[in-house]
């Protein structure tokens, strides 16, 4: 086993009206990308903050590479783009930039060089215009966000923490951002990220913990959650046809769950059931198939039953 | 934990942000006029209004036979002249009745020119009337009716000039006549004051009244100002969410503490830059002076011993209100809900402010010697007693170790407070939740 980048052991946080983190423990493997999901109100936030020493347990410990997260050197190795982001707005963008990385330990003149780095990579600063001399507040949205992620790798960090870090991102924005978190673990770096977003999740991550309600509802590897939840499940694409699609689909003794998107369904076959006569029957109907495959069920799947669509606030259970 | 470099870090990015702006440029070059406009200009306007003062003053009714009214009024008129500026500065009330208007009349008319007063009163012809009549010589009483009426210090003017006018009166009634009888009446007593410390002699009592009453109302002004300044900072890192990237770097101890001490610093410049106009300025004006040939002014004279008390006072204050102004901020959500949630703090400074004017009347009084034992008025309170009078070194001591403590207090309570707050967006926190965060600490 590999040494662990992070080490939460039976954590616990409560509050006087409710418990937002119960007993919870988990372990991030050193160099991967690990995803934390959850609804809304699981409680991924608060064990965030408590992973960051920004709040204090009531019983458990936290470890970050084998040492204390109580001890501010072992926080100086985490970078963390927190979910409400939120910067100077009178102060200019380099100023900004190289008092974060100060708090981080890093010296002014070796901030300087690696702001310049980033601003230019980000394209914030080109030969026509440079964004660092800006105001903050002068910035667009988009812009801002790309100088908190800035702040967050600046000091070069061996874990990153993302909470929701694709919430509000523009696709382009999101784009970099992925691309960014697959280049941290191309070099070796951890990176965790909380979020709601089963598709994203099941793409960037090799591990997953699924919380609700403050509790671990299952953890593991990609693969093997999915693995661990492999039933008859086709994906299924039609370019018309979803009247008389909707007929077949109805039938409970062929089909436990339809996850209807309009063009594409998440079938769930009963148990025993033949893909090969639903493939059939669909065909003899005339719905226009473009795609029909076996799979294995997605993370969305395996979130909703286990966490149940009760426990999702509605509109909260996209994909991204 | 508090690590230094990084608390470094915070400072100077708290010193470097502020300094910069316009505001500090702004009021570093303005601020002593402002501040001289609004702490030496009312005075100066109530002695002249004193002096200057026209219009309708007081009727006196006459109806004895006699000098007494004339005799009255001259007496009047003198005490107004001298009304000193003294006199403003120590808080007693100015004296307005400059001008009576005398009216000689026989008894059987005084009813009718009362009730002809009385209206002219209402009207605003006249503020009031005093009423002589033919016992008055003998009884020594007098009637007053006047809009003033409940003015003290018009009243002990009028009080004062009817007896010296009595006196007067009755010394010639002895046999003493004309000019000898006004001469025993008339004594003016001139008080010059010097203040004497266990050194010795130390200057005028008047001068360093003033010094007092100006260095009071400019810490004073000085911990408002800053206050609010660091209220308006942990507002801004709470409502931009910035706050949240900073503690997960540094605790919010360290966050508090460089802010407390980065805006201090700010603080300390601009009297340093303040210290350099005022020495710069009376250099100037002491050589204009004496190339004028004027070279009695007074000036003030502090010890180092002094100096060393008033610059303890202002750090120990300004860290004191500091703290409980950053932990204001860190309860609130927005500017409205920090004025109002700032009240309690700012009570505390307004009630040092309005008591300085009896306390530096009376410096070794029971209120001005428990005013500067308090920690919460002390920073004001003491520099202003130890400029009127000498301060035995045990007050001295214990006000300042008390001081010392109380700050403790402020910030560990506000260190607390702070911690949680900040992090706590959407509602404003309730005093049950404040007293609960100070309980638990980091286990809130």
């Amino acid at each position: 086993m590999s040494e662990l980048a992070l080490d939460i052991r039976g954590v616990s946080k409560r509050y006087a009206e409710h418990t937002a983190v119960d007993a919870l423990s988990l372990a991030v493997p050193k160099g991967t990308v690990y995803g934390l999901l959850g609804p809304n109100g699981a409680g991924k936030t608060t064990t965030i903050r408590m992973v960051l020493n920004i709040i204090a347990p009531d019983e458990g410990t936290i470890s970050i590479f084998g040492a204390s997260n109580r001890d501010y050197r072992t926080i100086d190795r985490v970078g963390y783009l927190p979910e409400e982001r939120g910067l100077y707005k009178k102060m200019e963008v380099r100023r900004v930039l190289r008092f974060l990385a100060e708090l981080k330990g890093v010296s002014a003149r070796n901030a300087d060089h690696r702001i310049d780095e980033w601003l230019e990579r980000l394209s914030l600063k080109t030969p026509d215009k440079d964004w660092g001399k800006a105001k903050v507040d002068e910035l667009s949205r988009g812009m801002q966000q790309k100088v908190q992620f800035i702040a967050t790798l600046l000091h070069d960090p061996d874990l990153v923490i993302l909470d929701e870090p694709f919430s509000g991102l523009d696709p382009i924005n999101a784009q970099a951002l992925k691309d960014t978190v697959v280049e941290l673990r191309k070099r070796g770096k951890t990176v965790i990220f909380s979020t709601h977003l089963m598709d994203n999740a099941e793409r960037l991550c090799d591990s997953v913990c699924i919380i609700a309600g403050g509790t671990k509802i299952l953890d593991g590897t990609v693969a093997s959650v999915k693995g661990a939840h492999g039933g008859n499940n086709v994906a299924l694409s039609i370019a018309g046809g979803q009247e008389r699609l909707a007929a077949l689909l109805a039938d409970q003794r062929m089909i436990d769950k339809v996850d209807d998107q309009n063009r594409f369904f998440e079938v769930k076959l009963h148990q025993g059931a033949d893909p090969q006569a639903l493939l059939r029957a669909i065909i003899a109907a005339g719905v226009e198939v473009q795609r029909f495959e076996l799979v294995q069920p997605s993370l969305h799947q395996i979130f909703l039953e286990k966490v149940g669509a009760t426990g999702v606030e509605p509109g909260m259970s996209g994909h991204g | 934990m508090v690590r230094a470099s990084r608390l470094m870090a915070v400072i100077k990015r708290e010193y470097v942000e502020r300094v910069r702006t316009k505001w500090f440029i702004f009021t570093t070059v303005f601020g002593p006029v402002f501040f001289l406009a609004i702490s030496v200009l009312p005075a100066l306007l109530t002695v002249r209004s004193v002096q200057q003062a026209s219009g309708p003053d007081i009727r006196i009714l006459d109806a004895t036979g006699s000098e007494l009214g004339v005799r009255v009024a001259r007496a009047m008129r003198e005490r107004a002249e001298n009304n000193t500026l003294q006199k403003v500065v120590s808080g007693s009330t100015p004296i307005v009745i400059i001008d009576p208007q005398i009216v000689r009349l026989a008894s059987t008319a005084l009813a009718a020119a009362e009730s002809t007063a009385t209206i002219d009163v209402m009207r605003g012809v006249t503020q009031g009337y005093l009423v002589l009549d033919s016992a008055t010589v003998a009884t020594a009483k007098a009637r007053y009716a006047g809009k003033n009426a409940s003015s003290l210090g018009a009243m002990s003017q009028i009080e004062g000039a009817l007896r010296s006018a009595l006196l007067t009166q009755r010394l010639e009634g002895a046999g003493i006549t004309g000019l000898r009888a006004d001469s025993l009446a008339r004594v003016k007593a001139d008080l010059s004051t010097e203040r004497i410390t266990s050194k010795g002699r130390g200057g005028s009592g008047l001068v360093s009244a003033i010094f007092g009453f100006l260095i009071a109302f400019l810490l004073y002004m000085m911990i408002i100002l800053y206050g609010q300044n660091i209220l308006r900072g942990v507002l801004e890192e709470k409502t931009t969410r910035v706050a949240e990237v900073v503690v997960s770097s540094i605790s919010p101890e360290t966050l508090l503490a460089g802010k407390v001490i980065g805006v201090g610093a700010v603080g300390l410049t601009q009297q340093l830059v303040w210290l350099g106009f005022a020495v710069a300025i009376s250099a100037y004006g002491l050589g204009m002076a004496a190339s004028m040939g004027i070279t009695t002014i007074t000036m003030p004279q502090v010890s180092a011993f002094q100096l060393v008390c008033l610059v303890l006072y202002f750090l120990l204050g300004y860290t004191f209100y500091a703290s409980l102004f950053a932990a204001v901020g860190a309860m609130c959500n927005s500017q409205e809900e920090a004025a109002q949630a700032a009240q309690p703090v700012m009570l505390l400074l307004v009630a040092s402010i309005i008591l300085v004017q009896p306390i530096l009347a009376q410096p070794t009084g029971t209120m001005a010697t428990v005013m500067s034992l308090l920690p919460f008025s002390s920073p004001i309170i003491m520099p202003l007693v130890m400029s009127g009078t000498q301060v035995p070194a045990w007050q001295i001591g214990t006000s300042l170790a008390g001081l010392l403590l109380a700050c403790f207090g402020a910030i560990w309570v506000s260190a607390r407070i702070y911690r949680v707050g900040l992090l706590m967006t959407g509602k404003r926190m309730s005093i049950a939740n404040v007293l609960l965060v100070i309980k638990l600490g980091r286990r809130y």
